[in-house]
């Protein structure tokens, strides 16, 4: 070879080889850019992951509806505290003990309750809950750190607690797990549309909604067994078979409540109804052999509507209690 | 006779001789992460710091609030007495406090609000009661009232949706505050 031909051929590859490791660069680069997938990308879910979890202090009185850490020093005796906690309709709440600092024999308490209670009511009901009332309260002073992360069996649950001493207090974080057969179900919101399914099991499930509304149930499905449509209906209505209820009160245990509509035939046109009760509950009774399904819609009712006692509502029950 | 007027003295002393101070000490449990070492309780002293919260009661009046909290004081409804326009959020439509001020001052108002509600007209005999019943009595009713499982709060369905109307707002301003990092993040 000839000494110029020699020095292009190596010019030539020193060229190609640098050349090279930068298109490489460029390359990637231009992937990157270029990337349809780049939410789902490891160095995005990493910096997401990152980002610390909220926190806040925690108030005596308290309502939480989303996850974090937080945190309750008492200030000065605090004897009369609860929060309460709640998520979408198809999450479970943990509640995980980070720190506890409370004086069990001088009086103090922490204890997490599977629900919620307000004035001696609980939801869901006694009926409706597959632990018996006393196993809902799960008390930190006795059973300690050994149940350190509890688990709902809703999207509810609330904590009571008691601190004497000034400086003591509890750090809670707070964690939403999904569910994917939500059945007691309280609403956040007063207007919304859920679709209830209990399938194939033997369990009464509710959804109760804080306001007074007007639901508008859509469709309804109740016994789909292997592929079939019942055409009869369930055996009858009057809490035998499966069915679904219409319940309106002022107080927080469905099983307290006035049924005001019970629909037992599968049906899917609109049916609605104006409940002018301070709580509103959709209540499936499931016997087990059947898939079961309501959806709904619900808003809340104008003020105008509940001084209206006109069309299909039934306000006197409910407002003569309010 | 001097049998008499000695016995007579005697029981005039014992009456009128003053009462020690009452005293009783709180003993830590096995609590991890409790870094305080255990310090005498004086029940009598005022606590400049506190003028409204309620001193250690006797059996009684912690039975009344025992019940209070445990089936909900259906007589009276204290809760009612926070109506709407008297709320701070009727009142800081105009104003525009802070989210933060203002669920922290309707949290303050609603919590005073349960704990006068619990107010005994008799406290002044209640606590004459207590001086002489003494500091290690109020230690084993407090036990006795740990094992008590409050069961509910009482707390009205219009306080109940306030609440979670505004834990709903903390939700949401939470929300677009994940919704702005993720566009930040995205946008890099």
């Amino acid at each position: 070879m000839s000494p110029n031909f020699k020095l292009q051929y190596h010019f030539i590859l020193i060229f190609l080889t640098a050349l090279r490791g930068e298109s490489r660069y460029v390359e990637s680069q231009e992937a990157a850019d270029y990337d349809p997938f780049q939410l789902f990308s490891a160095n995005l879910k990493r910096d997401l992951a990152g980002e610390q979890p909220y926190r806040r202090a925690l108030r005596c009185l308290d309502m939480l509806s989303l996850p974090g850490q937080f945190t309750f020093t008492a200030d000065r005796p605090q004897l009369h505290c609860a929060a309460f906690f709640i998520g979408e309709p198809e999450e479970f709440i943990i509640i995980h003990y980070d720190l506890v600092s409370i004086d069990c024999q001088g009086g103090d308490f922490l204890k997490v309750f599977d629900g919620w209670i307000l004035k001696g009511e609980k939801f869901p009901s006694s009926q409706d809950h597959p632990l018996p009332t006393m196993e809902r309260y799960i008390d930190f002073c006795e059973s300690g750190l050994s149940k350190r992360s509890i688990r709902s069996s809703q999207n509810v649950a609330m904590v009571f607690f008691r601190v004497h001493e000034p400086g003591n207090g509890f750090t809670l974080t707070i964690k939403m797990e999904p569910n994917l057969f939500p059945c007691n179900v309280i609403s956040q919101t007063p207007n919304g549309r859920f679709t209830l399914v209990v399938p194939q099991q033997h369990r009464n499930c509710s959804f109760s909604i804080v306001y007074p509304v007007a639901i508008k149930i859509s469709d309804l499905t109740l016994g789909h067994l292997h592929g079939l449509q019942l055409k009869k209906p369930s055996a009858g209505c009057g809490g035998i078979g499966d069915f679904v209820e219409l319940l309106g009160g002022t107080g927080l245990d469905p099983s307290k409540m006035m049924p005001l509509a019970d629909l037992c035939y599968p049906f899917h046109g609109p049916a609605q109804m104006k409940i002018s009760c301070d709580n509103t509950v959709v209540r499936m009774v499931s016997s087990g052999k059947h898939i079961n399904r309501v959806t709904f819609e619900y808003r809340q009712l104008e003020p105008y509507e509940l001084e209206n006692s006109g069309g299909n509502s039934i306000p006197e029950f409910c407002l003569s209690s309010l | 006779m001097r049998l008499r007027l000695l016995v007579s003295a005697g029981v005039l002393l014992v009456a009128l001789s003053p009462c020690p101070p009452c005293r009783a000490l709180l003993s830590r449990g096995p609590v991890p992460g409790a870094p305080r070492a255990p310090q005498p309780l004086d029940f009598l002293q005022p606590q400049p710091e506190q003028p409204q919260q309620p001193q250690p009661q006797p059996v009684l009046i912690r039975m009344g609030e025992e019940y209070f909290l445990r089936l909900g004081n259906l007589n009276r409804s204290p809760a009612a007495r926070l109506s709407p326009d008297s709320s701070p959020f009727a009142a800081g439509r105009g104003v525009h406090p802070s989210p933060n001020q203002a669920a922290a001052n309707f949290f303050r108002m609603l919590l005073q609000q349960l704990q006068r509600s619990l107010d005994s007209p008799t406290r002044p005999v209640e606590r004459g009661a207590e001086n002489a019943l003494g500091g290690h009595q109020g230690a084993l009713e407090r036990e006795r009232r740990s094992e008590e499982p409050p069961i509910s709060l009482d707390l009205t369905f219009h306080l109940l949706r306030e609440v979670l109307e505004m834990a709903r707002a903390e939700q949401l301003a939470q929300q677009a505050h994940s919704n702005r990092k993720l566009m930040e993040i995205i946008g890099k």
